[in-house]
This record gives structure tokens, C-alpha cells and sequence, in this order.
């Protein structure tokens, strides 16, 4: 008897095995009318991905990441079979480099044309756009609670006032955070010199982050949202979109006026792509103009990439695209990177 | 016959352990010993660079840091385990006390973690009844420092100590205790020098499977810690996530694991010695028993 159930057990076992074989055979074949999407979180609004499921008769799988980080590291382990992703300006050119992008045929593109120049003129990753199409051009900035904090610059000097200690949060972001204090120092975000990166260091490890609750990147925006922190750096989109709406008139969005790292965030068709055209249409699909718009005004976003939109925009943006004229796009720096590992390491560890 | 009868009964557990133990860990060693690609992955190039890395005073430090935080929380959690193990064994009703200790589970980790933030945060309820008792008018910060971190992990790993000492005592005899009180032991003494030996096995397990995966805790220092609870977990993710040097969180992760297993083995080894003694509980103590029959 005993050999009879182990032999049931061992049955069940194979059962399970072949059905998890079966199960993930699946996902690889068959249906080519699925667009697989690998976008961050909070970043492109339910209601465009259903207009765009509704147009085109197709389904669009959405999955998400918090940082650049994170999808290049997902990306590069292999085994996802994503079509289009969102790469920030420094990972465009890294994942050109690696050979992991398609060409983008731009004559499919009706709506190219709608870009800003301006914004084209920044993308010195991908010269001509050969492999991107501009998504978003935007920067983080700190969020303040106007019912705790009253009086404050409009600076990241706000950081180091010490009455506001562990009331305050930056990103566990390493460019972003370094980026910040490099430019409050007057530098560049993207320098590799030493001592630059050193004073950066130095002035987070000891005017900043005494005052600093925690560094958090997932966490942050919800922290803000439940008080535990008055002072949040981060990205406007995050903030409120845990922010409750009766509450967003109690706080105050800036970019500081040093400026800071900005990110142009691209779309790009992955190598190895079953839906390169559908990718295609969805990509010219967030450059129509009224799509764009409607992007952007879920998000609080001014329309920093498409021109047309602007005009159609109804609601508010959480800042203006002037307020990005000090910031600096934050470029690929290489080797150089190792500096500010060390810098950001020494940074997280110690107490 | 019989063998390849055996073979084929353990052939679907073989096959999952290869497939996702072994195999996994040989792709992790291999990495340690390579050179790490400038954009993440790795080069086809033997270095020893990940393992001299190591030697980086912040990784010391955080490698102490962890091997701290993982000591207090399992003794704590040991501490608090014991009785409750000793309480579910002598009760009458076992089945709903240990129903208890395994309802948590029910809820995913990450929410049972925000419940924690939402108890004990700076405007969270705990807060917000010191406020309402007039206590203090400012919130304490009760998270996002080391404390916090301990007290979390403690409640998330204590089930996993509870069980194995629950199994442990609840094989005792407890008719020991009643004879080592009559040969004039008090109760204290009965429970330390009867009880405690005999549930040594119990108490190296439920040990075993806290500080375990304590040691690579990740979720937890990263929500509930602050500025000074970065573990070794935090740093392997970090490497591998955000720094892009893959070589390194796989030295470090093979560093984890090597201590790991190191320590399981080396409990594991003592392990047969103890089973034999199961009954002689200390023999200096049965020696200076005040009744004169020994």
C-alpha cells in the first residue's frame, strides 16, 4: 500500500513538471497579436493602452520596472521576450552598444514630425534617432508638504537644514542623487573628474544625508503620501499618484533651481522582437497628438516632446518645461562609472 | 529490479534539483570567477577581481553588520520560540494553537511588512495612540533604523523556529521533569538541565532555519531599515541591479552561501553523537541528585 501512494505521489510530481512545461511552452509561441511592452512603473496610462488595444485588435501585455537598472539587468539575463521598452537616454546608447536594438524605420513614423527639435537636438545617444524615439523629457525635483514645511528655498540646499531630520527622503538612485549634488556644487552630472565626484560625496555623506530619513526608491512616494516623510526627492508622477487628489493643493512640486540630472526617456524595439510593425504603430500611436496630450495630463506632465499636444493639454502640469533649462541630461560615462560606485557605496554602508 | 524501481521514484526530485539548485548555483560560481562586462554581465575571462573586491572595507563592514543583525534575531527569536514551542506542546488543543502560528502565512510577506509600516511608521497607529494618551506630541520613529529591522525579521522567522521545537518537545517525555523534581531538582533546573539537552536537536534546527535566511535577508532591511540597516542582501541586489558588476554579487552570494552551508555541515557532523545521548541529560547533575541511589 505505502508503495502505491508514494507511486500516486511521484505521479503527481511528474504532473505538475509536465504541466509547468506545457504552461511555459505556451508563452513562447502562437499568437503574434500580442504586444509585450517593458515599461516603469507609472508610466504610460491605462486608458491609452486600451485605446491602442481597441484600434488595432490586439492584446498588449504591460510589465514593469523601477529603474534603468533593473530592466537592463533583466534584459541582458536574457529570456524575455519584450517588443518595445523605455530606456533612458545613458542606456540607449549602452544598449546600441551591445548590439540589443533594432533599427527604427522612421518612414512608418507619420508622427514623428510632431517632436520637438529641441528635444531631437538632445538625443546625442542615438545621432538621427536610428534606434529611439523620444518618449518623455523630465527630471526628478522634491516634493514638499506646504502643511509642515512653511518656509523653504526652492533649492537642494533643503536638504541639509537639519530641523527637518529624518523628515526628509532622497532616491536610492546613484546618478540621480550624485547628479543633484554635482549640480549643486556648480558641476556637471556627467563628470569623471575625481575630485568633483569626491566633493559630491562628501557634501551628501555630510550636510545631506544626517537630515535624510532613508534613501528609497520603491517606497518613497508612498511615505510621502502617508506623512511619514515631509520632504520627498523624486518624480512628480510617483508623488501623486499616491497622493490622494483632495490633498494635492497641500503640496509643492519644484525642480531646484541649481537644476539637476534630467532623463529623456526613449521608446525601443528590442532585438529578436516578433511584432517589430506593431511596435512601430504604437510607437507612432503616443505621437498622435490627442494620445500624447492625454498621456501627459494623466501624469501632470507638461508635453516636454510633442508640440501639437501642448495645445490640447486640459489639466495642470506639476512643473513647466522651462523649469528643466538648468538641469542636464544625465549622459553614459563608461568606465568612469566605477567612481561613483565607490562614491555611492561609501555613501549607503556607512552609518 | 528493486534499484532502478528506487531510481525512478527519485528521479522527479533529482531532476527539480539539478534543474533549479545546481544548476543555478555552478552558473553563479562560474560568474564569481569572471571578469565583469562594462554594461553588466560577464566576460569570458578568468579573474580573481570579485573575491579581492571583497576585501573593500565597506563590504567588511556590512558583512559584521549582517553577521550581527542575524545573531541578535536568532537568538531573540530562539528566546521567544522556546516557551511558545513548550506551550503548543503541553496544551491540550495543539491543532488550533499551531493553526495560529501558521495562519501568517496566509498573507504575502511584502503586506505583512506595510502592516508593519503602517503600525509602527511615524504616523502610523502606535502614533497615533501615544498622541491620543498625550505620551508625546512629536511622532516616534520606531522604523527605519537596525531595532526595527531585528523586531521584523524576529516576527517573520519566528514560525519557522516554533515549528521544529514544537515536533521537538512535543516527543518529550515529559514524566523526565516530574522525576527530576522528585529527585530534588527545582523547576528552573529541571526545564535547563532535562528539558534544554534533550531538545538540543530541535533548538539546532529551528536555529538552522532562522539565521539562514536571516543572513540574506533583503525586503526587510531595504522597507523597514534606515540609513544604517544596508545588509549583504541589499548589496548583492545592488550589484547585480544597480552597479552592474555581476562578478561581485556572485562572489558574494557564494560567500553567503559557502558560510551557510559551512555552518550547517559543521552542526550536521555533531549531529549523531547527540542522538545517541538522547536520554542521559547531564551526568554531573544526576551525580549531585541528593538521593544516594546513583
Amino acid at each position: 500500500m505505502v508503495t502505491l501512494r508514494k507511486m500516486v505521489l511521484n505521479l503527481f510530481g511528474l504532473a505538475l513538471i509536465c504541466t509547468l512545461l506545457v504552461l511555459s511552452g505556451c508563452k513562447g509561441g502562437g499568437q503574434s497579436k500580442t504586444l509585450y511592452i517593458f515599461n516603469w512603473t507609472y508610466y504610460t496610462p491605462d486608458s491609452v493602452i486600451q485605446k491602442f488595444e481597441q484600434e488595432y485588435g490586439v492584446k498588449v501585455v504591460y510589465d514593469t520596472f523601477a529603474s534603468n537598472e533593473e530592466m537592463f539587468a533583466k534584459l541582458k539575463a536574457g529570456g524575455a521576450n519584450y517588443d518595445i521598452t523605455f530606456p533612458s537616454g545613458d542606456y540607449v546608447s549602452i544598449m546600441i552598444k551591445e548590439g540589443m536594438l533594432e533599427k527604427i524605420d522612421k518612414s512608418k513614423l507619420k508622427n514623428f514630425a510632431n517632436i520637438d527639435p529641441a528635444v531631437l537636438a538632445q538625443c546625442d545617444f542615438d545621432p538621427g534617432n536610428q534606434y529611439s524615439v523620444p518618449y518623455y523629457l523630465g527630471a526628478a525635483g522634491v516634493a514638499v508638504d506646504k502643511t509642515k514645511v512653511q518656509s523653504y528655498d526652492r533649492s537642494w540646499s533643503i536638504f541639509a537644514r537639519k530641523e527637518l531630520a529624518n523628515r526628509m527622503i532622497m532616491l536610492d538612485d546613484m546618478r540621480e542623487v550624485m547628479g543633484d549634488a554635482l549640480k549643486y556644487l556648480g558641476y556637471s552630472v556627467n563628470t569623471t573628474d575625481q575630485r568633483q565626484i569626491d566633493a559630491a560625496r562628501d557634501l551628501i555623506n555630510n550636510a545631506w544625508k544626517p537630515n535624510l530619513l532613508k534613501f528609497d526608491a520603491e517606497a518613497f512616494a508612498k511615505s510621502f503620501a502617508a506623512g511619514e516623510v515631509w520632504v520627498a526627492q523624486g518624480y512628480a508622477e510617483s508623488i501623486f499618484a499616491e497622493v490622494d487628489k483632495s490633498k494635492w493643493n497641500t503640496v509643492d512640486f519644484f525642480i531646484p533651481k541649481e537644476g539637476g540630472p534630467s532623463y529623456l526617456d526613449s521608446m525601443v524595439i528590442l532585438k529578436g522582437s516578433k511584432n517589430k510593425e506593431l511596435a512601430l504603430k504604437f510607437i507612432d500611436f503616443i505621437h498622435r497628438p490627442e494620445i500624447y496630450a492625454e498621456f501627459c495630463d494623466y501624469f501632470g506632465f507638461p508635453s516636454t516632446a510633442n508640440i501639437p499636444a501642448r495645445a490640447l493639454k486640459k489639466g495642470e502640469s506639476w512643473y513647466r518645461p522651462e523649469d528643466l533649462l538648468n538641469c542636464e541630461l544625465k549622459k553614459d560615462v563608461g568606465a568612469d562609472l566605477e567612481k561613483y560606485n565607490a562614491a555611492w557605496q561609501a555613501i549607503r554602508v556607512g552609518k | 529490479m528493486r534499484k532502478q524501481v528506487g531510481l525512478l521514484y527519485t528521479l522527479p526530485q533529482i531532476l527539480w534539483l539539478v534543474v533549479f539548485f545546481a544548476a543555478p548555483l555552478c552558473i553563479i560560481v562560474m560568474y564569481s570567477f569572471l571578469k565583469k562586462g562594462l554594461y553588466g554581465g560577464v566576460e569570458l575571462q578568468f579573474s580573481l577581481e570579485a573575491y579581492t573586491a571583497m576585501a573593500n572595507p565597506n563590504i567588511v563592514l556590512v558583512t559584521w553588520r549582517t553577521l550581527k543583525i542575524s545573531i541578535i534575531a536568532t537568538v531573540l527569536t530562539l528566546l521567544i520560540a522556546l516557551p511558545c514551542g513548550y506551550s503548543i506542546a503541553r496544551s491540550k488543543n495543539q491543532a488550533i494553537r499551531l493553526f495560529l502560528v501558521i495562519v501568517p502565512f496566509w498573507t504575502n510577506f511584502l503586506v505583512r511588512i506595510y502592516a508593519w509600516i503602517a503600525i509602527m511608521g511615524n504616523e502610523g497607529f502606535l502614533n497615533d495612540i501615544l498622541r491620543a494618551l498625550r505620551l508625546t506630541t512629536e511622532s516616534v520613529q520606531f522604523l527605519y533604523n537596525q531595532a526595527a529591522v531585528i523586531l521584523v525579521l524576529v516576527y517573520m522567522y519566528l514560525p519557522y523556529a516554533i515549528l521544529p521545537l514544537f515536533s521537538t518537545i512535543d516527543k518529550f517525555d515529559f514524566t523526565l521533569l516530574d522525576a527530576a523534581r522528585d529527585l530534588g531538582a527545582t523547576r528552573f533546573q529541571s526545564y535547563v538541565r532535562v528539558l534544554l539537552p534533550n531538545i538540543k536537536g530541535g533548538l539546532v534546527t529551528a536555529g538552522l532555519f532562522t539565521f539562514v535566511p536571516i543572513f540574506g535577508a533583503y525586503a526587510v532591511p531595504l522597507l523597514i531599515g534606515g540609513k544604517d540597516s544596508y545588509m549583504l542582501g541589499n548589496i548583492i541586489a545592488d550589484q547585480l541591479t544597480k552597479t552592474r558588476n555581476w562578478p561581485l554579487a556572485s562572489s558574494i552570494s557564494m560567500t553567503v552561501t559557502v558560510l551557510t552551508t559551512g555552518l550547517v555541515f559543521l552542526i550536521a557532523m555533531r549531529k549523531p553523537r547527540e542522538q545517541k545521548q538522547v536520554f542521559d541529560a547531564d551526568p554531573a547533575f544526576l551525580q549531585v541528585a541528593p538521593d544516594g541511589k546513583r
